[in-house]
């Protein structure tokens, strides 16, 4: 007997979100699991185990094939551009990967003609993207609180997660382009699908169907 | 005491110890034995050539390449791909040579690959080329190759999916370049929303946007031919349904029972031009081998003869292997 799918699924609230999914159509997690500090957690029906790992993470372990498949966001997939299949948009986690400046700022260029300075996470996006309108930008990698970059002027403008777009009017910043719209996407291994195409074809219908009915 | 940088290699090489070695060679020469009981003849092309023997064929080896300048200032390559070696050693060196032409290999090829993901820059492959035979017999000489290799290093849990890019080709014809590539990338991911809501905006025909939207799904033994002949769009499209319905029929059963049917899969190499497949293998999370028809990829090098040849991952297949003598 094969072990059960393996599903890596990203900490937080997108975690919380796939297992309703995941409770929608039948499985959930054992809650004698869910109560001990096991890394892996099986669900009840034994279907799947279910990995919790951090949410960049989810790609390297289903490219891998060490988990068969996972849920990620498109703004990681777009970051780290995984070798895997996405067939199916899960349709929660709802975000966009948006160009933010302080409220006046200049945009899309600095007076006097400098050269901008763009602080971000998702370095590889912004750079497709500002490389696609021909914009000469200089990135700069940080790893959290981009919001405070262009107070503290490290940078002038930044490239984040907009959800709400409460923490950036908090922070005295407005959108000023979009670079993509982002949401929870379900990828699978290349070879797993290939091996298991049963269980995989199932799993896919089965969440399709719950997407559909939660829409 | 060795400074801190003498011992580290560069991201993405790496040293083979004894027991890595072991495995490797194993591999090698059970693979060796069964090419030359077959009448393939090793080559060995040269581990750099100019970079245009790699880049012709426009397919994504060009981005992948680790190239130098050399000695009269030519940009050459480290080897990214037998096949282009070998179709141009073939073309030039080999063209009067009566074929077929029976020749295998074994050896590293080098890419660049991102950092951080895991991957090597260079591993090691071997495989086998039948050039100058157009035929089914061809494709299925070719398999036989494959699942007699695997068998040989007791590997007995292996699928190949098989499929032939003239059934996907002629969906995509007609569009705009940035279409085109946007429905690529839908098939690539087996992304049905995508492609059904592709289709709808470029105004694919009927049949076209039918078999698009099912292509995720045109995977599977025997019976999927059928299904696929039904969604088959065009001339070409037939003779790649008709051709798999050839090979199907040369397979003897325990031969047959190790392929499915994969109409979906444009992961191959962009110089295929008839069947393609790769090989998986339970516990590998990447295919093992892969290989296919490329009929057109001699012509570039200066003689126009079919051809058809896989590649395999050794490292793979050693790692596989185990401990065992």
């Amino acid at each position: 007997m094969r072990r059960p799918l393996r599903i890596a699924l990203p900490k937080g609230r997108m975690m919380d979100e796939g297992l309703l999914l995941f409770e929608r159509i039948g499985s959930i997690i054992d809650p004698v699991a869910r109560d001990s500090r096991r890394l892996i957690l099986p669900s009840a029906d034994g279907r799947f185990e279910f990995l919790p790992v951090k949410s960049g993470d989810v790609p390297v372990y289903v490219e891998a094939g060490v988990a068969d498949a996972g849920v990620a966001g498109s703004d990681v997939l777009d970051e780290r551009e995984p070798d895997v299949l996405r067939p199916l948009d899960l349709g929660f986690g709802g975000c966009a990967l948006a160009v933010a400046a302080p409220r006046d700022a200049p945009y899309p260029y600095l007076s006097g003609g400098g050269m901008p300075r763009v602080a971000t996470k998702y370095v590889e996006s912004a750079r497709r993207f500002f490389a696609g309108k021909g914009m000469q930008v200089e990135l700069i990698h940080i790893s959290g609180s981009v919001e405070l970059a262009p107070l503290l002027g490290l940078a002038h403008w930044i490239v984040d997660l907009v959800q709400t777009g409460r923490t950036l009017a908090d922070n005295g910043l407005v959108v000023v382009d979009q670079v993509s719209r982002s949401s929870a996407r379900l990828i699978v291994n290349r070879a797993s699908h290939k091996l298991r195409l049963e269980e995989h074809q199932r799993l896919i219908a089965d969440l399709a169907g719950a997407v559909e009915g939660s829409a | 005491m060795p400074t801190t940088r003498l011992a580290q290699v560069p991201p993405g090489s790496q040293d083979l110890l004894a027991a890595d070695v072991r495995r490797r060679r194993r591999v090698q020469r059970v693979w060796f034995d069964l090419a030359e009981a077959a009448e393939y003849s090793e080559v060995i092309p040269p581990t750099f050539e100019y970079e245009e023997v790699f880049t012709r064929a426009g397919t994504k080896l060009a981005s992948e390449l680790i190239r130098f300048v050399d000695r009269d200032g030519r940009l050459v390559a480290l080897r990214a791909d037998f096949t282009s070696a070998i179709a141009r050693m073939a073309a030039t060196r080999l063209r009067d040579a009566a074929p077929p032409l029976r020749l295998s290999y074994a050896g590293k090829v080098y890419r660049q690959r991102p950092e951080g993901g895991g991957h090597p820059r260079e591993t090691f492959q071997l495989g086998a080329e039948l050039l100058g035979s157009a035929g089914p017999e061809a494709d299925v000489e070719v398999l036989r190759m494959v699942i007699a290799l695997l068998r040989a290093l007791e590997i007995g849990d292996f699928q190949i999916n098989l499929g032939d890019i003239r059934f996907v080709r002629p969906l995509l014809a007609g569009l705009q370049p940035d279409e085109a590539e946007a429905l690529r990338t839908a098939i690539d991911r087996k992304d049905r929303a995508a492609l059904a809501e592709g289709a709808r905006r470029y105004g694919a025909p009927a049949a076209v946007a039918r078999a698009l939207v099912e292509l995720p799904e045109l995977i599977g033994r025997g019976e999927v031919l059928l299904r696929a002949r039904s969604l088959a769009s065009g001339s070409d499209a037939e003779a790649a349904i008709e051709r798999l319905r050839a090979i199907d029929a040369l397979l003897a059963p325990d031969e047959r029972s190790h392929v499915v049917y994969d109409l979906g899969e444009i992961r191959g190499l962009g110089y295929y031009t008839g069947i393609q497949f790769e090989v998986f293998v339970g516990g590998a999370g990447r295919a093992v081998a892969f290989g296919g028809r490329y009929d057109d990829l001699l012509a570039l090098y200066g003689m126009d003869r079919p051809a058809v040849g896989f590649a395999m991952e050794t490292d793979a297949l050693a790692e596989l292997l185990g401990d065992a003598p």
